[in-house]
């Protein structure tokens, strides 16, 4: 697996809706993430980031075209092999971060690594773990209704990176945040993906964090674009 | 370790599984205390309501049948068409004579039971039912009793009255003296609970019975028998049918049984009490399907979120399941614990609801079931859900 690029994309399609209603929302994408980068995917709204953001979260199929997450395959799935892709595959930062309220931090962090095979108290001790590294040690018993948008941020970010999954995907992680907390938990992420060999994949229309990226990809209209010629 | 981070392949056992979902289950359970709340209000209504419905109706039936369940009597000689203990056409004594002689009877006595008004000291009149049975083995006679003997009624004009009664009799005591039916009777021991729906009972000597009654001497409400050691009751049963074709024979067991189904099938009152607790049980399942349902409306984003993380549809109905499994045993035993304090607050031989041990176990395999039924029409709502929706 070392060798593969961690996301290859050809000719990816993605259609909603049939007949006179369907739209077309992705148009022929292809791309490369090497393994190892930070790369934010910008553009305005519906221009397609959150559809292939999905397909490359493996919680949507594409329609045509062919899609590999570390030389994997995700075009032709069944829906029911997706779930065992994303546990190998993929840590999620959501938008709203989407912290479960009813468990505690470490609770929080904790039960992916648990759907992922790992014991309890492994998973409290990595858990505890990532969460002293984002700076969270003396909250991991608190509630997410008891911490701040960037605290609860963190506890996502924490979340994403346990049991080190090779793959970070980012939905608007800093839309939330004021600008200084903004930049915090990006260059947060930055720092574990750099420490732990993550890749990551960050869709944001913040441009206070371009700066952060490897690179920096456009999607307009279904379809990559070039960068302006200023950035 | 590569610099760069690899697949994670390893997965959860089938217990693992379990356990991880069941905690982040009735996490969420405990989370939305309100939505517990009413949940558990609805299992908690489904056992109060089905049981005391039950108990009740388990009561009538006691009430019913507890003259033939406590007379230490096995074979039973009724008039025909006899379903409930209630006299018909007398018997005589030619039939009785006959029976004695059936090969296997051991002793065949007559017994009576008749309504007859018992005069008050205040001018007023309260009916009791009064049963006529003979020394000296005095069969079906009376049992439970708090105070005195069954020989007493060997004594001229002695009466056994129901203890719970006494007050209602103008404060009657051992001792006291009351009319009845016309004839001076004097009160020589109390029984305790003998509260069938007709009357209570008192008892006499069959003698006595029949001066009070004008019964004449060779008619009887029923005849009792009893089996010679070693001898089957439904063979001696079967002897004596064919002894008395004028009659309906049955054991013991056999008018119990009889009592019961007339009870259930040929009054409304099995219908109404089934009805009624169908009833609790419908309004208990949808209280919780409801429920269930809108915690599962409610947090779809926390569903979709275990969805997109990895979790699968079978992880969620083991999240669901366990939060079912939990409302139906804490509910039920909520709903058994104030169940029991009820009948125990309400405990008098007038109203004295039974929660028999099956009961018990019925309710908890019923809640379950409902619980279940709600947890999986919520699994339904979840089936639609798209994982993709978390990024909208």
């Amino acid at each position: 697996m070392s060798d593969q690029p961690a996301v290859v994309l050809k000719g990816l399609t993605k259609t909603y809706g049939t007949g006179a209603l369907a739209f077309q929302a992705l148009k022929g994408i292809d791309l490369t993430v090497p393994q190892g980068e930070f790369m934010m995917l910008v553009g305005p709204s519906g221009s397609g980031k959150t559809t292939l953001l999905s397909i490359l979260g493996c919680v949507l199929t594409p329609t045509s075209g062919e899609a590999f997450l570390f030389g994997e395959p995700l075009h032709g799935r069944k829906e029911s092999e997706l779930p065992d892709l994303r546990l190998s595959y993929i840590g999620f930062i959501f938008q709203g971060n989407n912290l479960l309220p009813a468990l505690n931090l470490e609770d929080n962090v904790a039960f992916p690594l648990e759907l992922r095979g790992k014991s309890r108290s492994e998973a409290l001790t990595e858990a505890r773990e990532v969460l002293s590294a984002v700076g969270l040690a003396d909250k991991m018993k608190r509630h997410p209704d008891d911490l701040s948008g960037g605290q609860r941020q963190r506890v996502a970010v924490a979340r994403a990176v346990a049991g080190r999954p090779p793959l970070i995907l980012a939905d608007e992680p800093t839309a939330a945040l004021d600008a200084e907390t903004g930049q915090q938990v990006t260059q947060l992420l930055k720092t574990l993906s750099t420490e732990r060999g993550h890749t990551v994949v960050v869709v944001t229309h913040d441009n206070r964090i371009f700066h952060y990226a490897d690179r920096t990809v456009h999607i307009e209209d279904g379809l990559l674009v070039r960068p302006p010629e200023n950035h | 370790m590569s610099a760069f981070a690899q697949p994670i392949r390893t997965r959860p056992g089938f217990f693992k599984r379990w356990q991880t979902m069941g905690v982040i289950g009735v996490r969420m359970m405990f989370h939305d205390k309100l939505k517990l709340v009413g949940t558990l209000f609805g299992v908690v209504f489904a056992v109060v309501l089905g049981n005391f419905q039950v108990g009740t109706f388990m009561s009538l039936l006691f009430k019913n049948r507890m003259f033939v369940e406590n007379a230490q009597v096995d074979v039973w000689v009724t008039p025909p068409g006899t379903r409930q203990f209630q006299g018909g056409t007398p018997l005589n004594d030619s039939q009785l004579n006959r029976a004695r002689t059936v090969p296997g009877v051991a002793w065949a006595e007559p017994l009576i039971v008749q309504a007859v008004q018992l005069k008050l000291p205040n001018g007023g009149s309260e009916p009791v039912s009064l049963v006529g049975t003979r020394a000296p083995r005095f069969a079906g006679g009376p049992w439970n009793l708090v105070s005195g003997q069954t020989d007493a009624l060997l004594q001229p004009d002695a009466v056994i009255f129901e203890d719970a009664e006494r007050e209602k009799f103008g404060g009657l005591n051992l001792g006291s003296v009351r009319e009845l039916g016309g004839h001076h009777v004097q009160a020589v021991g109390f029984t305790w609970g003998l509260l069938p729906f007709a009357p209570a009972y008192a008892f006499a000597e069959q003698t006595l019975v029949r001066e009070i009654t004008k019964q004449p001497v060779d008619k009887h409400t029923f005849l009792v028998v009893g089996a010679a050691p070693g001898v089957s009751k439904t063979e001696l049963r079967e002897r004596l049918q064919l002894a008395l074709p004028d009659t309906r024979v049955m054991t013991r067991d056999e008018y119990l049984s009889e009592i019961l189904k007339y009870i259930v099938f040929a009054t409304q009152i099995g219908f109404s009490f089934g009805t009624s607790t169908f009833m609790g049980l419908l309004v208990g399942l949808i209280t919780v399907a409801l429920s269930m349902f809108s915690s599962v409306v409610d947090n779809m984003r926390q569903f979709g979120t275990l969805k997109a993380i990895g979790a699968t549809m079978g992880d969620l109905a083991r999240l669901l399941f366990v939060q079912a499994m939990v409302y139906a045993v804490v509910g039920s035993l909520i709903g058994l614990g104030m169940m029991s304090a009820l009948v125990q607050g309400i405990r008098n031989p007038q109203l004295t609801p039974i929660l028999p041990g099956v009961s018990v176990a019925i309710t908890f395999g019923l809640m379950i079931g409902v619980c279940l039924v709600a947890s999986v029409l919520a699994l339904f709502r979840l089936r639609q859900l798209e994982p993709a929706m978390v990024f909208r």
